[in-house]
């Protein structure tokens, strides 16, 4: 396990590198707004692309940028978006609002959404499923979007029973901000719940008729203990990398949510950086992304294990 | 060096910019320019007053500077009143919706229009706009109240005094021989100006300022503001470029090689001794901000001539320049001139390859070099590159609000990044933005919020002369500036902005295409014009048009473009639409355009005039549309019959058309039956869809097919749309090469000049129609003062922004100080009929917004000034305090649900 764990971690170094000298090239590779030749601030626009470096060759261009995070942690300051600010620090102002909004909704989606999961996979074939099944379709198909609209429509303007837009500042855990909050959250709820649900539903049904199901009830145990103690370890095989999925879009953000609810967060800020062709904020979004996901990858991949000790990493058996 | 000087001059007075269809929120919108940012910005008041947002500076070196000192306007008010004080312990809080927010609002390196505007509410200036009032009467005393505005000292403690004679003395390099008046001007400083950190203004913080723009190191946007405006400070330039090599593109000086000579090492120098080179892969002009490398790469031996291209690659340096020599001219020209395809064959645009490197001295002294200085501690003299008075004295003015930086907290902010550049987080967060306007910022999120709170060290609160107002609702004085805060949060959704909106959460809302059913007659809603006009832009590339035919996806048989270059089929499609239905059925906040200005262009600033309500311009309309001003009862009538859509001489036109196009071979009638084989298949140059965007291609469509009813083109004529093309000048490149054929455009910027605004169809980089009209040839004869003159469009234009233009041995310039506006004006409707009459522009439509204001407020003036808006606000007036609001739209809401609009 340890040895696999190593070989994975230099794999995602090497994957890590490339990414993301990939993406440094290509961006830079976009063409550069053109200059007006009669504004005379194309001079001034001159003179700073020459100083930053953009008519270098690129190679030399990325070794500078990884020469500098590297040696002194420095992504550099944006050029466009926030200009002459450090772009670390502006990434890291804008992450805690991401991350609080979606930490908020799977604090309760996942227990719910699995929750009724098992609900509908021990009430088979009865309107209780039926009713769960049909709404998780239903609510699967619509994007959340449409939520968020439905959602600030009728809790915020109808009802009034929550501000439209998500609080100003920083005090992320103040009773005002939750109550800003609650409205994404629900929006954002609705998918989460229903993908839960299906998921754990579908599973939990295939294994509530495994054969080792009738063993373990034949062998005494009721109903209850045989779900809890083996069925539901065995569907959690599937389950449990789809919660570490969503851990990682905590972080990834959702563009459309932060816009509807004017959520400071980083939901836009790759592609803000690209269409304002902001070297470096788009490159540190592009890393950061890059290895949360290659991180979040294996450790599903390490939990597996754990969940499962029948299934075995880097064996050659 | 005139055109440099003009060159500039467009650049940073008009800054004309391309007009995108179909963006936004569906409208047919323009793309902000930069000029009107700096304006905006360099206006106090001007964060408040829609002034700033649309003015632009009158570009020409004013004669009236020979009047030595500046005209004494109003000063203080001119009656005795009592300011009815606001509740102190009141709040008034402006809530404002944004779709952006400003990230960086340093004076000295903003660039956009989000920056400016909210930099606004920091900031102040030396002399602000104000509506003409009793307090404030305009000099001519036939104007009445809230009908114009004037120039009224805010930083300053008075009106600037003419000290050229003085300065000449003094510094004689920096005043033109001979010269006596405006070009140095003394502005007497208030006493008490602070900065909200404590740091008090003098003169000499303005020079630091000064220093602080143009360190070369720093890089500052906005230092060009300072040194390359027609206006700008006296040897900033050389203070900034000092040690420094500047490449010159001769586009701008127009050199050629006759004026050069040739060094002892075989490279061409200027007269001045500067060496010339070639820009291989360098931006110029010519190439229209691209570089010649780029063009060659991309279009190799179909365009250019090879040959001798790789050995003037080979001698190019790192920066992409030759060095001139017989050599390297030899190759230039074989590169651009023996290709015909390149339509340079005649050798005349060589030179305009050329660049100029000018080394600039060093070791300068400050004192010696830049004309800004403090003569005392409240005196601050400023020298000018060219003569000015009035309005270009007062714009000149307001720009120092560029300058105007908090030294202490500024030098903080500047950090040597890694590469060895700087730079600043001054007016990037509340800590470093220390505000010297009306408001402070006290939170700020980055696309979050701003909230702005009053800065009670600012002199305006507290001010007898400048900001206070009569109110011509209730007749009492009132000071400006009641909002106490203001609250600017992104909401990037409409439907979002409207529910805040309709529960008292916001002050504004921007009817969207589908509100305004419901909300245009509100008593709430306000029409706000715009500056631009929206033509249909039609294609004339016949090369382009050709070649799509040719091309093997094209079924000649039954589809035709080329017909749209018959002038018959261009003359209907002008009179083919109803603008009102249109304005009706796709964009209600738009109104019908005739001209190729707007109904809000001020043709002269210091009157407020609009171009649109002087008689040489009715004429011009009235002379396009072939209406006979004698059948009316006055000029007025007349254009006011005009509506642009007469069906019948369309048909007529149409049937011209086919004859027209079946003899040039366009289309063909093989069965005789009188209807084209072939169908007109128009591309219309989306830059982004839309559902507005679909309805407006969808009414053009019907439209033209309505007209065709009845002629050879029933049922023959199609508009569709293209891919969506971007939102950058990608749609008028479709349209300038013949790929697309029509399109929604326009030009917005320069309100308060449109003189500058003919280069956008004169000038080749510009135009639109560059391809297919040449201004150069196309001549115009015009009637001015009992002559006649003629010469070319382009000729026209250029005079009359204040260039020499010599006809026949005799030179003419009917720049602002050279000419009457009657005859700038009677010159500006010829060219203006002309350009319509190429059919190239058939005005549509005239841009426009309309919005809901909250009834927690009201404008004290319901009519809409170009210059002043509504008063922005300075002049907003409450009906509630921000608790009494709050009760009030509980009561509405318990009542109706939501607030009644």
């Amino acid at each position: 396990m340890v040895k696999y764990t190593i070989q994975r971690i230099i794999y995602m170094f090497f994957v890590f590198m490339t990414i993301t000298l990939m993406c440094f090239v290509l961006i830079r590779m976009l063409p550069l707004p053109a200059l007006a030749p009669n504004d005379p601030h194309t001079a001034i626009l001159e003179l700073r692309r020459e100083a930053l470096g953009y008519n270098k060759p690129y190679l030399v261009q990325f070794w500078i940028f990884i020469k500098n995070i590297v040696t002194k942690w420095d992504w550099g300051v944006s050029e466009k978006l926030y200009i002459g600010r450090d772009v670390w620090q502006v990434f890291l102002e804008k992450l805690p609002a991401t991350m609080i909004v979606n930490l908020y909704s799977i604090i309760w989606t996942i227990p719910v959404g699995i929750a009724l999961g098992i609900l509908a996979a021990l009430k088979k074939n009865t309107w209780v499923d039926y009713t769960i099944s049909t709404l998780t379709m239903v609510v699967i198909s619509v994007p959340s979007f449409v939520y968020a609209f439905l959602v600030q429509y009728i809790f915020c303007f109808k009802l009034r029973w929550f501000p439209f837009l998500m609080k100003g500042g920083t005090d992320y855990f103040s009773l005002e901000m939750f109550r800003s909050i609650v409205p994404p959250v629900l929006s954002l709820s609705f998918g989460v719940i229903a993908g839960f649900c299906r998921t754990t539903r579908a599973e939990l049904t295939e294994v509530l008729t495994s054969e080792f199901m009738l063993l373990a009830r034949t062998k005494g145990l009721t109903k209850a203990q045989a779900t809890v103690r083996h069925a539901l370890r065995n569907c959690f095989v599937v389950v449990v990398p789809g919660i570490f999925g969503e851990f990682i879009g905590i972080i990834g953000g959702s563009l459309i949510i932060e816009r509807i609810f004017s959520i400071p967060g980083v939901g836009g800020l790759t592609l803000n950086a690209i269409n304002g062709l902001d070297y470096n904020v788009f490159m540190l979004s592009t890393c950061f992304y890059t290895a949360i996901g290659l991180v979040a990858s294996l450790v599903v991949d390490i939990s597996y294990g754990f969940i499962d000790p029948r299934i075995r990493m880097g064996s050659k058996k | 060096m005139k055109r440099r000087v003009t060159a500039l001059l467009l650049a940073s007075a008009m800054t004309v910019s391309l007009a995108a269809c179909g963006g936004g929120a569906g409208n047919e919108t323009t793309a902000s320019t930069t000029a009107a940012a700096t304006t905006a910005a360099a206006t106090t008041a001007a964060a408040t007053t829609a002034a700033a947002e649309t003015t632009t500076a009158a570009a020409e070196t004013t004669a009236a500077a020979e009047e030595t000192t500046a005209a004494a306007e109003t000063q203080a008010p001119a009656a005795d009143f009592e300011v009815t004080e606001n509740d102190p312990n009141a709040t008034y809080t402006y809530n404002v919706a944004t779709t952006g927010l400003a990230s960086n609002w340093n004076p000295h390196d903003y660039e956009d229009d989000n920056s400016s505007d909210q930099m606004a509410y920091l900031v102040d200036s030396l002399y602000t706009m104000a509506f003409n009032d009793e307090l404030h009467p305009m000099e001519d005393a036939s104007r009445t109240p809230y009908d114009g505005y004037v120039w009224l000292p805010s930083m300053a403690s008075g009106m600037p005094v003419d000290v050229t004679a003085e300065v000449a003395a003094e510094h004689p390099d920096w005043i033109p021989e001979g010269a006596t008046s405006g070009y140095a001007w003394a502005f007497p400083l208030r006493e008490n100006l602070y900065f909200d950190t404590g740091y008090h203004i003098t003169a000499d913080t303005f020079v630091e300022g000064a220093k602080r723009i143009l360190d070369y190191k720093l890089q500052n946007y906005r230092s060009t503001d300072v040194y390359a405006n027609t206006y700008g400070i006296v040897g900033a330039e050389d203070w900034f470029y000092q040690g420094q090599t500047q490449y010159v593109d001769n586009a701008t000086l127009g050199l050629t090689v006759d004026d050069l000579t040739k060094g002892d090492d075989g490279q061409y120098v200027t007269a001045d001794g500067y060496p010339v080179y070639v820009g291989v892969d360098y931006a110029l002009e010519q190439t229209g901000g691209d570089t010649l490398k780029d063009y060659v790469d991309a279009y190799g031996d179909a365009y250019f001539g090879m040959g001798r291209w790789e050995e003037l690659v080979a001698l190019a340096d790192e920066n992409g320049l030759a060095p001139l020599t017989d050599d390297t001219l030899a190759m230039i020209t074989d590169v651009t001139t023996t290709n015909p395809a390149w339509n340079e064959t005649d050798g005349t645009s060589v030179p305009l390859y050329f660049l100029i490197a000018e080394a600039k001295p060093d070791g300068l002294v400050w004192e010696d070099t830049v004309g800004i200085y403090a003569k005392d501690d409240y005196t601050l003299v400023e020298v000018y590159k060219a003569s000015c008075a009035d309005f270009t004295l007062f714009y000149n003015a307001i720009q120092d609000t560029l300058l105007l930086v908090e030294p202490d907290v500024y030098d903080k902010c500047i950090t040597q990044q890694a590469d060895g550049t700087y730079a600043s987080t001054y007016m990037t967060s509340v800590e470093t933005s220390p505000s010297y306007g009306p408001y402070s910022l006290a939170e700020y999120q980055t696309e979050k919020l701003m909230h702005f709170t009053r800065n009670d060290k600012w002199y305006g609160y507290t001010d007898d002369t400048t900001y206070v107002y009569k109110d011509p609702t209730d007749g009492n004085v009132y000071r400006m500036y009641e909002t106490t805060d203001i609250v600017m949060q992104v909401v990037s959704e409409a439907p979002t902005r409207l529910s805040m909106f309709l529960s008292g959460e916001l002050m504004t809302y921007g009817l969207q295409a589908a509100d305004v059913a419901q909300y245009r007659n509100s008593d709430y809603c306000y029409v706000t014009p715009g500056a631009s006009i929206f033509f249909t832009l039609l294609t004339g590339n016949e090369e382009g048009l050709n070649a799509r035919e040719a091309a093997g996806d094209f079924d000649t048989a039954t589809q035709d473009v080329q017909t749209l270059l018959c002038p018959s089929f261009r003359k209907a499609m002008a009179v083919s639409f109803d603008r009102q239905a249109y304005c009706d059925e796709v964009s209600p906040s738009l109104t019908p355009g005739y001209g190729i200005f707007g109904s809000t262009i001020i043709y002269d600033p210091a009157t407020a005039g609009y171009y649109r309500d002087t008689d040489q311009a009715k004429q011009a309309l009235c002379d396009f549309y072939s209406v006979d001003v004698s059948q009316y009862a006055s000029l007025d009538a007349a254009v006011d019959s005009i509506t642009g859509y007469d069906p019948e001489t369309a048909k007529e036109l149409l049937a011209d058309a086919f004859q027209e196009a079946l003899d040039a071979g366009y289309i063909t009638d093989a069965d005789g039956d009188g209807i084209s084989d072939q169908t007109i298949c128009m591309l219309y140059a989306l830059s982004a869809e839309s559902d507005t965007a679909t309805k407006r291609v969808n009414w053009l469509d019907n439209a033209l097919k309505t007209v065709a009813v009845g002629t050879p083109f029933e049922g023959k004529i199609q508009i569709q749309n293209t891919a969506p093309l971007g939102s950058g000048s990608e749609f008028a490149d479709a349209i300038k090469s013949g790929s697309a054929d029509m399109c929604l455009a326009g030009w917005t910027g320069s309100a308060m000049d449109p003189y500058n605004l003919l280069q956008a169809y004169t000038w080749d980089s510009y135009s639109y129609a560059a391809e297919w009209y040449h201004p150069q040839q196309d001549m115009l004869t015009l009637t001015l003062d009992g002559e006649e003159i003629t010469m070319s469009v382009y000729d026209w234009a250029e005079c009359v922004t204040g260039n020499d233009v010599t006809v026949d041995g005799k030179t003419y310039n009917f720049g602002t100080n050279n000419a009457e506006q009657d005859i700038r004006v009677q010159i500006l409707a010829g060219v203006e009929g002309r350009l319509l009459q190429t059919y190239t522009y058939i005005p549509f439509v005239n841009d426009g917004s309309l919005s809901l204001l909250s009834q927690q407020v009201y404008y004290v003036i319901e009519d809409y000034n170009p210059v002043m808006g509504r008063g922005g606000i300075s002049y907003m007036r409450y009906n509630y305090t921000d608790a009494e609001w709050a009760d009030y739209c509980a009561e509405q809401i318990a009542a109706h649900g939501q607030l009644q609009y």
